[in-house]
């Protein structure tokens, strides 16, 4: 018996298989790159070649894309990423009291307190400090981004960077660079604003007791980890599957769901060779012109989504919210 | 004369005394449609960038109704209650409106104390005089105006549901469907029933207020405060969600007052700007309603 969670967020898609202990069997990691479709897809030829005759009874989807992919795969559970990242962190360990994750576009703060979560915080409206930024700046120092991490290790002192706003902390690098600071005293300093910004805003107000567990993406910078632990006093815990906790999680609400309904919606491994299309189109049905996305797999329409009123998303009869 | 006026801002709260009035002084009345994309993208062309989403929402429906109308009304609201005041945003607001938007139709921009009869009236007596000159009918007019608003009854009040959530901030967030995306549906639909600030008393209110180190100077904080520290002492509700647009300067300090005050009680801020893509508030709003039942059980 396995579960499959997806967790489709804004720079990657993550697929997991757990098996009935919940123990990871697989775990596939792929940059999104504006296409979760495709991603999703990609993740499908992998398991499929892999794993076509196990028998998948739970499937779960989350991540800011994660009404397409539970349409496109048929999930069981479709969850927001707070709930899913809990869900994940509290299977590995009862006594996580407090979740940092940090993804893509979006870092959190989860305040877990008798294994129910009692508080959470997101970034708001800006995502400075989130994975993107991190990749944007080891593009333009040209470095690796999983070296990124060890540079800043390097460095005894860090350079102080402006972190409230990732514009103006991209210019700050940009003139300290012009100053002649190396390249590991910046990205040392970048870290430490990072961390600054996270806990002054995402953070701010939250009681960070440990264990404190660090998920997403960016839990694997290294530098990021030990501005973190320079911050907060203590150490903090990478969980060693930290960058597919929201999938893990997905996976794990999605048996909950499959066991509850006492089946599962999923549809197979063979959507890897369908062929999917997406238009979007402007509706003219009211004032409001809602963008419109319709899902097509071999010429069937299977969703859409963007609407307000449901005029189209209902169309189809799809799992969204529940 | 046709008199056009705009849905945005405080239409939501005072909309039955301005269209009673104008109405019983005989003018033809154009009221832009519910905030929709194209009002928006109005607003957001027109309107200066540091503004806040509620007031370039407002200048699209002045740009919608500009050339439909004679006379527009851009209510200059000073006070709505003594020794308070309204955010800064709407003494300034006919300025603004009258340098961003080019083309713009006569205004009407007389400032609005409405504290007590009497100092709203002078403001009803002018205006009247714009329209018609015939003193009684203005007096009659204001009178019915008057009536019909305190007849109004606005907000939620809905605890019928397993779940209760008290939804605060400025009334143009909470009441434009368009702004704040269709949140109390998202939450009707989760199973989660929304109270708003206008049913709780006036008094009780009060009583919350009189608790701060000095009184409230906007009455939106006031609200704002009283209410979800009233909901919060008496229990009322499971959690509660703040509406904030972006940049706003009063609930920059009402948030962190209401913070104090409740404690570890479960609190949500959501942030609302141009952006129309709903995934952001979907997964806000759903792991906030998770939380409260995953606390209940």
């Amino acid at each position: 018996m396995y579960y499959l969670g997806v967790d489709v967020g804004s720079v990657s898609t993550n697929l997991v298989l757990l098996d009935g202990h919940m123990k990871v069997v697989e775990k596939i990691y792929i940059r999104t790159k504006g296409s979760p479709i495709k991603a999703v897809q990609e993740g499908f030829k992998i398991l499929k070649d892999k794993y076509n005759n196990v028998k998948i009874s739970g499937v779960g989807a989350t991540g800011s894309g994660r009404h397409i992919a539970a349409t496109l795969i048929g999930a069981d559970a479709v969850k927001n990423e707070i709930t899913s990242h809990a869900v994940a962190a509290l299977e590995i360990d009862r006594d996580v009291k407090t979740i940092i994750e940090i993804g893509g576009q979006d870092s959190k703060i989860i305040i877990i307190r008798n294994g129910v979560v009692s508080d959470f915080a997101m970034n708001t409206v800006c995502a400075a400090g989130t994975g993107s930024f991190l990749d944007r700046q080891a593009e333009r120092l040209d470095i690796p981004i999983e070296e990124f991490g060890d540079y800043a290790l390097n460095s005894n002192i860090g350079v102080r960077i402006a972190g409230r706003c990732a514009v103006f902390a991209e210019s700050d690098m940009i003139h300290k660079q012009q100053l002649g600071y190396n390249k590991a005293d910046i990205i040392r300093g970048l870290c430490d604003a990072l961390v600054r910004n996270y806990l002054n805003n995402v953070g701010k107000g939250k009681e960070i007791l440990p264990k404190v567990f660090f998920q997403g993406g960016v839990a694997a910078n290294k530098g990021i980890k030990a501005a973190f632990e320079r911050a907060l006093g203590f150490e903090i815990i990478v969980p060693k599957d930290y960058n597919v906790m929201g999938a893990i999680g997905a996976a794990i609400l999605g048996k909950e769901m499959a066991e509850k309904e006492r089946k599962t919606n999923f549809k197979g491994f063979n959507l890897a060779d369908s062929k999917f299309e997406s238009n979007s189109f402007e509706c003219s049905g009211c004032s409001n012109r809602c963008e419109v996305v319709k899902l097509i797999e071999n010429n069937q329409e299977i969703g859409c989504f963007g609407d307000r009123c449901g005029k189209w998303s209902n169309r189809v009869k799809s799992i969204l919210i529940k | 004369m046709i008199v056009g006026i705009p849905k945005g801002l405080l239409y939501y709260k005072y909309y039955p005394f301005f269209t009673t009035f104008f109405q019983e002084l005989g003018s033809e009345l154009v009221i832009s449609p519910d905030t929709n994309k194209d009002i928006l993208d109005e607003g957001v062309k027109y309107c200066v960038d540091d503004a806040c989403l509620p007031v370039k929402v407002f200048h699209g429906h002045v740009a919608y109704l500009k050339d439909k109308c004679d006379i527009i009304l851009i209510p200059r609201f000073m006070q709505v209650r003594s020794r308070e005041y309204i955010c800064p945003k709407f003494c300034g607001l006919p300025e603004m409106i009258k340098n961003s938007i080019p083309k713009m139709p006569r205004i009407i921009d007389k400032p609005i104390y409405a504290i007590s009869r009497r100092k709203l009236y002078p403001w009803a007596r002018e205006i009247g005089r714009i329209i018609t000159k015939d003193k009684k009918k203005i007096k009659n007019a204001f009178n019915t105006a008057l009536i019909k608003q305190d007849k109004f009854k606005l907000g939620f009040n809905d605890d019928s549901q397993q779940l209760t959530v008290a939804i605060v901030g400025h009334p143009y967030n909470i009441f434009d469907n368009y702004v704040n995306m269709n949140i109390v549906e998202k939450l009707n639909r989760l199973g989660v029933g929304v109270v708003t600030e206008e049913v709780v008393e006036d008094s009780l209110i009060d009583e919350e207020v009189k608790r701060l180190y000095k009184r409230p100077f906007w009455t939106f904080a006031r609200n704002s405060y009283g209410f979800a520290s009233n909901v919060y002492r008496e229990n009322k509700v499971n959690g509660i969600i703040y509406i904030s647009s972006f940049a706003c300067g009063i609930d920059s300090v009402v948030i962190e007052l209401i913070k104090e005050r409740i404690g570890n009680f479960p609190f949500l801020t959501l942030k609302i700007d141009e952006h129309t893509g709903e995934a952001g508030l979907d997964t806000r709003v759903e792991a906030f309603v998770d939380m409260l039942g995953r606390e209940i059980k």
